[in-house]
């Protein structure tokens, strides 16, 4: 920026005085506190969802696997939140994949209905490993005589294709709601809960087989959640990554933000579904909770910035932030991203409440529902603007000199010459 | 609409000091306005023919143009194209849920009145409209209907291609207006260095993704190349996009910094690559030979990428930006 507001101007100095500085060593420090938190309470979640499932499988009944449901709802909570740190953690990034992949062809799982889309040339699309205990994947034949962990392990992205998507709370979503088949009508998926009955009564076929699936994609969420609290430990190689070098650990943060801010959250995930009216589009499209993943996810990228995490139990996480640090170097900017944060969370409380009213998320997209699609641009307007002022703050941090994160050319100039 | 918005970007720059950036403004007035007037004017043309004569004989010729005016700026996602989901509306791809085809194939068996109504097809999904729509209806594809249900559907998609590329060259001084005066009161670009940013990332991720998306889908693996997943097949364009969507990024580049001998190399090595490729769908990376010159014009590109952030980006003191393509 060529110049400061005068009230900055004035004013930041004496600020300055009155308070320490935070070091960027102190904000990364928050920083990899808030990603073990997080993946903390990710973890006990789901151990809370694997109980209820298993409650379920022991005892199928309309309130056992609404208790299942409820459970998957409460442990998307903290899980969302941990979104922000994906982008900029290669260690995150890279095993993701495993744990929230979307979308996915769903027959690679289980029955769906006739005519179902699927990805382009997904030859296993209709696999249906449930129906299936020998599956033939392109010439290779897997015993899926029983369903473990590693059988699931094994199917993920079968075949190279990232639509076959085996693990992770999306597969464990279409097994307790199953297809959401209303369209941009009203109604989530609504799987009966005789399709996990074993024996008689069982409707869907195969009830034990899908049981074994639910159990064991659930055992896996745990130990792969568990995996990334060992990363961001004391001796973590993510809580390393971020520390070892604080500028480094900065710019991961904000890359963090402004990535799942912009082309993540507000692009793909947002606007492309209401450009294309399409629920199959939709983040959370089995169970219509959509609107939550967005909500948290947007919370994950004001967590990161102001330094504070409110744990599931209530207990807050917190300590120097990138704000503060921001302030420092210029108060305005640090302002005006504070804002561009509370106005992103209050464009999506808003949506958020309207789909707790009843109009769930895939209805927003219906072609024609101006409502609708006004309370998601909201969502998307916010994250927009936000990702400039992200951008605002690392050019006044001076991170936009550091190099770019598998990026040849800005670690070395020079190579791309020789 | 555009008119309003025309006033008050001028109204901002009286507001504004500080001189215009010249190399914003060879970039703006060099390469970025003609492009879209040259794609309003050919969209106008495909509308004109349409309503003349809507057979796919007569109207593929007029698409090939505008494809051809559009493939050139393609890359460019500030502005007017990125109101109303209009660059994903120009051209949607990819599509691997045949999200399009599903909305056309709907269309055409649904309320005759929305193809009828300008303003009720422009609410139609992205994936349905534009080019890519267009090349459905041209070329032999999926969508199953009669020549009327055709021919209806074929001047819809033409006449809402003329109206948001007219917006769009319209829309674009206003926008072009922000890029030069930068300042305080500018609400999209706070310094020179902001606006340089925002047309640099548009290059770079450009650059990033014609590698990873339209010479990387076809691509694939070595085990198992996708040669039916490249761009736009049933129009012969894959390799045609590709040429140009790389002119219009080597020229945007050059603009914003004409003093960049490596960049300058990097793109002609990748633009005579693929002027040389006689493989016009990239159906060859079907073999191992074929497939090596796709991948070697591939890492021509993303050298041309790492030319344009090493030289220009170095030399500008600008490094890339957050972008739609961020994300998985």
């Amino acid at each position: 920026m060529r110049s400061l507001p005068l009230l900055a101007l004035f004013f930041s100095p004496s600020l300055a005085a009155a308070q320490p500085e935070p070091s960027p060593a102190d904000v990364v420090g928050t920083y990899a506190d808030m990603a073990l938190a997080v993946y903390e309470d990710s973890v006990t979640t789901a151990e809370a969802l694997k109980t209820a499932v298993d409650a379920m499988v022991a005892a199928p009944s309309p309130d056992t696997l609404g208790a299942a449901r409820a459970a998957w709802t409460a442990a998307r909570v903290p899980y969302q939140q941990s979104e922000v740190f994906r982008f900029g953690n290669p260690i995150v990034d890279d095993w993701e994949g495993r744990v929230n992949a979307w979308p996915l062809d769903e027959g690679l799982i289980d029955y769906v209905a006739e005519g179902t889309p699927s990805a382009e040339d997904n030859d296993l699309a209709q696999l249906n490993v449930i129906a299936n205990p020998v599956l033939d994947l392109s010439g290779e034949t897997l015993d899926a005589t029983t369903i473990t962990p590693d059988t699931i392990r094994t199917l993920h992205e079968a075949g190279g294709i990232e639509a076959n998507v085996a693990s992770g709370y999306h597969a464990i979503e279409f097994l307790l709601w199953g297809q959401d088949l209303n369209g941009t009508g009203p109604g989530a998926g609504n799987r009966p809960f005789t399709d996990f009955v074993t024996g008689e009564g069982c409707t869907g076929g195969n009830c034990e087989r899908r049981a074994q699936y639910l159990v064991a994609a659930t055992e896996l969420l745990v130990e792969d959640l568990q995996e990334m609290v060992g990363n961001w430990g004391p001796d973590g190689e993510a809580r390393k990554a971020v520390t070892a070098d604080p500028q480094a650990g900065l710019h991961a943060m904000l890359t963090g933000m402004g990535s799942l801010s912009y082309g993540e959250q507000a692009g793909e995930r947002m606007k492309l579904g209401l450009m294309l009216n399409d629920p199959e589009e939709e983040h959370d499209c089995f169970s219509d909770q959509t609107h939550l993943s967005h909500y948290y996810d947007g919370l994950g990228i004001r967590n990161v910035y102001l330094g504070r995490y409110t744990r599931i139990g209530g207990t807050e996480v917190s300590g120097p932030s990138l704000s503060e640090l921001v302030a420092k170097s210029e108060l305005a900017v640090d302002e005006a991203l504070r804002a561009d944060l509370d106005a992103t969370m209050a464009a999506l409380t808003g949506l958020r409440g309207k789909a707790e009213r009843g109009m769930a998320y895939d209805q927003m997209l219906a072609p024609g529902n101006a409502e609708g699609a006004a309370a998601i641009q909201a969502g998307v307007d916010g994250l927009v603007k936000q990702t400039k002022s992200i951008e605002r703050a690392v050019a006044v941090l001076g991170l936009n000199q550091i190099a770019v994160e598998g990026s040849d050319s800005l670690d070395n100039p020079d190579a791309v010459f020789q | 609409m555009a008119a309003i918005a025309l006033i008050r970007a001028a109204a901002l720059v009286a507001l504004m000091s500080g001189p215009a950036a010249a190399d914003v403004a060879e970039a703006i007035d060099d390469v970025i306005t003609p492009a879209y007037a040259r794609l309003a004017d050919a969209a106008s043309s495909l509308d004109a023919a349409a309503q003349h004569d809507c057979s796919a004989p007569a109207m593929q010729a007029p698409f090939q143009k505008v494809w051809d005016a559009w493939a050139y700026i393609d890359f460019l996602r500030i502005g007017p194209v990125e109101e109303d989901g209009r660059a994903l509306a120009m051209a949607f791809w990819p599509d691997p849920k045949f999200s399009g085809l599903r909305t056309q194939q709907a269309l055409i068996a649904g309320d005759p009145g929305v193809i009828a109504d300008p303003s009720r097809f422009a609410e139609v999904s992205v994936a349905a409209r534009g080019l890519a729509g267009l090349e459905r209806l041209l070329y032999p594809s999926q969508v199953a209907g009669d020549e009327t249900a055709f021919c209806a559907l074929r001047r819809a998609t033409a006449a809402d291609l003329d109206r948001m590329t007219l917006a769009i060259a319209a829309e674009w001084p206003a926008h072009a207006v922000l890029l030069q005066a930068p300042g305080d009161a500018n609400p999209s670009y706070l310094s020179r260095d902001e606006a340089r940013q925002a047309l640099f990332t548009q290059v770079v991720t450009g650059l990033t993704s014609l590698a990873d998306t339209r010479l990387g889908r076809p691509l694939g693996t070595f085990q198992k190349p996708r040669p039916e997943r490249a761009e736009a097949i049933a129009s012969g364009r894959s390799l045609r996009n590709i040429t140009l969507s790389l002119t219009g990024m080597r020229d945007l580049a050059l603009a914003l910094h004409p003093d960049a001998p490596q960049t300058r190399a990097a793109f002609d090595r990748a633009l005579s690559l693929s002027i040389d490729l006689d493989d016009p769908v990239l159906a060859g990376v079907a073999n191992p030979q074929g497939r090596l010159k796709v991948e070697i014009l591939q890492q021509a590109v993303e050298a041309a990428r790492a030319a344009v952030e090493a030289e220009i980006g170095t030399a500008l003191g600008i490094s890339t930006g957050f972008n739609s393509k961020d994300g998985d």
